[in-house]
């Protein structure tokens, strides 16, 4: 008896003295951030690096200067061929703007190439985007609603073609009357003293996929737009969103990191990028934009 | 079925016709409440035969040899018993024992058979007392499950989880059975504690690992609890009143059995309301109840019926705005029919009839958007165990479950219908097991189980091993092997088990499985206490859960939902135990390691793709340490302390961050993190030490009354739940979200 607890014994301290998971050290990481809307002109190119996360943190801070970006449109036929390069210039620390106008085109891919990386020079960081699809409202909306009232705010959107999955979107409301006297209930009980308009001005929803609504024969899809969403009373512009496999990646695991899911408190995982070389998002999307007023009940 | 089954049995062993002589069998039960005992001894103390009683309190002895023996009872907690008893050729004699209760516990009683004092600890089994678990310190109620956390190899999340975290296995791969009867969600206020009311129960049983063929549809383990069946000699009852919930229980006897009836019911609403009076974002209402009953029908001698229930629901209404609620309503309701029948001294039966239902339906009304889910799970099935004693060395048994669950899923945003899923599956179980006894130093139990599940059709067999060697009167060294499957996985937030969803393997979508190694020893260093060793190892393989990922699951294909993984677990567990006494207690210590594995996750960064690296889960504790102390001052005062230290809880260490300022769609700032390995570093250590005094007097003369006084968390020790982060400062602030302060409580028993 006494021989096997000597034996447990070691082998517990053998164990208990190994490290078998050691925690990894602080990296940095370049972090790219860009966003092509399909039918807009071609996005800045924001630059940085990642901060410790025990400094203080601003873009100006650890904006990387001096590299070669370049934006290359691809081949629609499904090889990596460059048809047309865009040459990007340095406005500010870290931002990059194209040289030359180019409306973004939908369902092309795009390639991001940035080289010449200060302290880093043989680096490359890459990543490609699949613009989606454009696609319009169709219904008429009424100029006035009122809120919370039973007639909701319909959209039709014709169908965005992505032929290996569904849609998905995000539903972004723009108030253009945004004062403190326009908030709706919900919002006004959010607002705390200290906190800043501005912040409230623009809302959207998470991801929502396009089998949460009602596809209509000719393929189009109905969303009864949900008054959550509404900030502030007066106008609004209402804006859907189709975005690319980046974006939907990037957001869908960032939103994971500060809880919420049903990962155990304290169990962070990175968000997941689809960049080679670097970190951060280089996704595209395609939207459209109505506008309604909203009118406060009687 | 039955004459098939019975068939089947005499043409599986014809060497058991052959028995001609004498056999003694019976009931035992506890004297003063008519309680059957389960796993109590019994032993005949000339020839050393002997055997324990089943989970319905029913022992058999066979192929005994004609004459005159000692027979000898014995359980913790009750006097030994003795009678002599004389068995001519081919006699059968029936003997029901009835167990006189120690008023206190000592150890003086004088034994001389081996198999009446032994206490038939089989690996990987644990008992939990009853007593214990309403003696022990409570964070507001005496609990079951926060009772079990304190065994070694069962680990708790939190101090807010009564979730059973066993040889590192999550909560879903534990079954729970209450009466025979599967309960999906077993917990109260959102998790806090579990259901089962402590007034109403009989027995608990945990089989931490290596669980007999017996059991199935979990990897990892087995928590078996019945409820009393009720005084069959006295009608009585108890009242607690206490400062989260109150309960009352009685009992009794009528003609031809007993009953049982017990209720808790949540008593917050006066704290509410003084709450609300000073304080924003205080339910409006809350409260939660269960009830549990329990009619007992002895039609004859040999034929017993019984009918169990269990209610219990949650519900909760929440303002925390202008024009935003939440309301959550959730429970759980079980009823089992069951039939005992003894055919004769050697094949005993049991049967059952059982319905679970578990229900779920939150709601949130934000900005006059409705988000409703209405979850239910319906389960109804039936079994049937047969245990069959041809002779001394042979214990066999065999069983079938079969039943249907339907899992009903359907959330609704903004009035509409967002997700909608409905399954309805049959499942089934057959198995085999058979004890068998070469020699007083052998036992060697093996059996098979299989089982189906028709979503997915998909059958599996598991075969299960143990094997015992009595080295001397003191050690027992004992191994089991097993493999387990799981159909099932539980969509949860250890924080928070309110939304608890369960759903099935099916198409595309296997079944989890798994195997456990257990070496251990039971040893029993000097009478009155016992020391025992376990070793494990265990695997779990396809085990499926909700895709963390997925923001939106309309429009998944199903396997789409889950994410894919392995894991295994090893560790070693000691148990020192001082059993009798007026100081009793235990010390418990595990050291384990627990790992998992999913395609995809936890890969270095920027490989997002890559096939995943192995990491420990939140509960993964290195070392565990418990103790428990029990101590009568007096005749009236009792003092019990139970004290844990463990190993941190595993975290993710936040290594660098940056904003994503520019997205067009939204004002936000995209604060991200860059982490190393998930869950690389360490929570500081655990500590708590809780103690509870308790005082026994009389209620006005008309029963005794129990005062108990509780302090949790003596010495304040602000353990840690998680870090939160603040993005409002620059640099980005850690906080620490602490787990229960320093809470004295008090509760008052009457017993009537």
């Amino acid at each position: 008896m006494r021989s096997l607890f000597l034996t447990l014994f070691a082998f517990s301290l053998i164990m208990a003295s190994c490290d078998l998971y050691p925690q990894d050290d602080y990296e940095e990481f370049y972090v790219v951030e860009s966003y092509m809307v399909a039918g807009d002109t071609l996005p800045a190119v924001y630059l940085s690096t990642t901060a410790p996360a025990t400094s203080p943190y601003s873009f100006e801070d650890y904006a990387v200067s001096g590299a070669n970006v370049q934006i290359n449109l691809l081949s629609g036929d499904g090889d990596s061929t460059i048809v047309q390069s865009f040459a990007y210039q340095m406005d500010n620390a870290g931002v990059y703007t194209p040289v030359l106008n180019h409306k973004t085109m939908p369902s092309r891919i795009y390639q991001l190439q940035i080289t010449d990386l200060p302290n880093d020079p043989n680096s490359l960081i890459t990543g490609y985007t699949s613009v989606p699809d454009t696609f319009s409202t169709r219904s008429e909306i009424p100029d006035t609603v009122i809120y919370q009232s039973e007639n909701q705010i319909e959209i039709e959107i014709t169908p965005s073609v992505n032929a290996e999955r569904q849609s998905y979107f995000i539903f972004t409301t723009i108030a253009l009357n945004p004062v403190k006297e326009n908030f709706t209930p919900l919002y006004a009980d959010f607002f705390d003293e200290g906190d800043e308009i501005g912040d409230f001005v623009k809302t959207s929803s998470g991801i929502v996929n396009e089998a949460n609504f009602e596809t209509k024969p000719n393929g189009s899809i109905t969303l009864k737009y949900p008054w959550l969403a509404v900030a502030f009373f007066g106008n609004n512009q209402i804006i859907a969103n189709t975005i690319d496999d980046n974006i939907y990646d990037f957001l869908r695991s960032q939103s994971v990191q500060l809880g919420g899911s049903t990962l155990s408190p304290g169990e962070i995982p990175n968000a997941i990028y689809r960049l080679e070389g670097g970190i951060g998002v280089f996704g595209s999307l395609a939207a459209d934009t109505i506008q309604t007023y909203i009118k406060r009940p009687e | 079925m039955i004459k098939q089954l019975a068939a089947f049995l005499m043409l599986f062993m014809p060497t058991m016709l052959i028995a001609q002589n004498a056999s003694v069998n019976g009931y035992i039960t506890d004297k003063s409440s008519g309680e059957t005992l389960i796993s109590a001894n019994v032993a005949l103390l000339e020839n050393n035969r002997g055997t324990s009683t089943n989970t319905l309190g029913y022992f058999s002895l066979t192929n005994l040899e004609p004459g005159t023996y000692t027979i000898a009872g014995s359980y913790i907690g009750f006097k030994l018993f003795r009678k002599t008893i004389t068995l001519s050729a081919d006699e059968t004699l029936r003997l029901d024992i009835e167990l006189e209760p120690n008023v206190i516990s000592t150890d003086e009683i004088v034994v001389t058979s081996d198999r009446v004092k032994e206490e038939q600890k089989d690996i990987g089994t644990a008992e939990i007392n009853t007593e214990l678990i309403k003696s022990l310190p409570k964070v507001f109620e005496a609990d079951v499950f926060r009772s079990i956390q304190l065994l070694p190899g069962v680990k708790a999340a939190s101090d807010f989880s009564s979730g059973l975290y066993i040889r590192g296995g999550s909560p879903d791969q534990t079954l729970i059975l209450l009466d025979r009867n599967t309960v999906y969600n077993p917990s109260h206020f959102f998790g806090f504690f579990s259901t089962f009311n402590p007034d109403a129960i009989k027995d608990v049983r945990l089989y931490k690992g290596g669980y007999p063929a017996e059991y199935g549809g979990r990897l990892s383990s087995v928590l078996t609890i019945y409820n009393k069946d009720g005084n069959r000699n006295k009608t009585e009852g108890t009242a607690t009143l206490g400062m989260l919930a109150s309960r009352v229980s009685v009992e009794g006897p009528y003609k031809r059995g007993s009953w049982m009836f017990s209720a808790r019911r949540s008593t917050l609403e006066p704290v509410l309301a003084a709450l609300r009076s000073t304080s924003d974002n205080i339910p409006s209402s809350f409260y939660f109840f269960d009830f549990n009953g329990k009619v007992n029908y002895d039609a004859t001698k040999d034929d017993k019926l019984s009918l169990a229930f269990y209610s219990g629901q949650d519900k909760v209404n929440f303002p925390f705005g202008n024009d935003a609620e939440f309301k959550l309503n959730y429970g759980n309701r079980t009823l089992s029919g069951n039939w005992t029948h003894i055919f004769n001294e050697k094949l005993f039966s049991n049967f059952v009839l059982t319905g679970s239902q578990y229900f779920n339906y939150p709601e949130l009304e934000l900005g006059g958007t409705p988000i409703e889910r209405r979850n239910n799970i319906y389960d109804y099935s039936i079994k049937a165990d047969l245990e069959y004693l041809p002779n001394e060395k042979h214990d066999l048994a065999i069983g079938i479950w079969a039943g249907t669950l339907t899992i009903r899923l359907n959330d609704r945003f903004d009035n509409e219908p967002s997700f909608s899923s409905r399954s309805h599956s049959r499942y089934g179980s057959v198995y085999i097991s058979d004890t068998w006894r070469p020699s007083e130093k052998w036992k060697v139990v093996s059996g098979i189980r299989t089982s189906y599940l028709s979503d997915g059709d998909y059958f599996r067999i598991e075969p299960r091993f143990s094997l015992e060697y009595k080295a001397n009167d003191r050690i027992r060294l004992q191994t089991a092997y097993g493999r387990y499957n799981q159909y099932l996985t539980l969509i949860t937030n250890e924080a928070f088990s309110g939304f608890d969803v369960w759903l099935t393997a099916d198409d595309g979508v296997k079944p989890s499985f798994g195997d456990q190694f257990i070496v251990g020893a039971k040893t029993i260093p000097i009478l009155g206490y016992g020391f025992d060793i376990e070793l494990y190892y265990r695997t779990m393989n396809d085990i499926f859960e909700l895709d963390p990922f997925i923001q939106d699951v309309s429009g998944l294909d199903y396997p789409e939902l889950f994410r894919i993984g392995n894991g295994d677990a090893y560790g070693a567990e000691f148990f020192f135990e001082k059993r009798s006494g007026n100081f009793t207690g235990f010390v418990g210590y595990t050291f384990a390691y627990t790992w998992k594995k999913f395609a995809g996750y936890n890969n270095e960064i920027g490989n997002p793709d890559a096939n995943g690296r192995r990491y420990p889960p939140k509960y993964d504790r290195r070392n565990d340490l418990n103790l428990v102390l029990s101590y009568q001052l007096s005749k009236r005062w009792k003092s019990t302390l139970s004290f844990n230290y463990a190993t941190g809880q595993a975290y993710t260490e936040v290594l660098g961050q940056y904003s994503a300022n520019n997205t067009p769609w939204a004002n936000d700032e995209l604060n991200t993190f860059t982490v190393g390995k998930i869950n690389a570093s360490r929570l500081p250590p655990y500590h708590r030490m809780d103690v509870s005094f308790s005082r026994l007097g009389t209620f006005f003369g008309l029963g005794e009354a129990e005062w108990q006084f509780q302090i949790i968390n003596v010495y304040s020790r602000r353990n840690i739940w998680f870090y939160n982060f603040d993005f409002d400062e620059n640099p980005v602030e850690r906080t620490e979200v602490p787990l229960l302060p320093l809470l004295p409580t008090i509760s008052y028993t009457v017993n009537f």
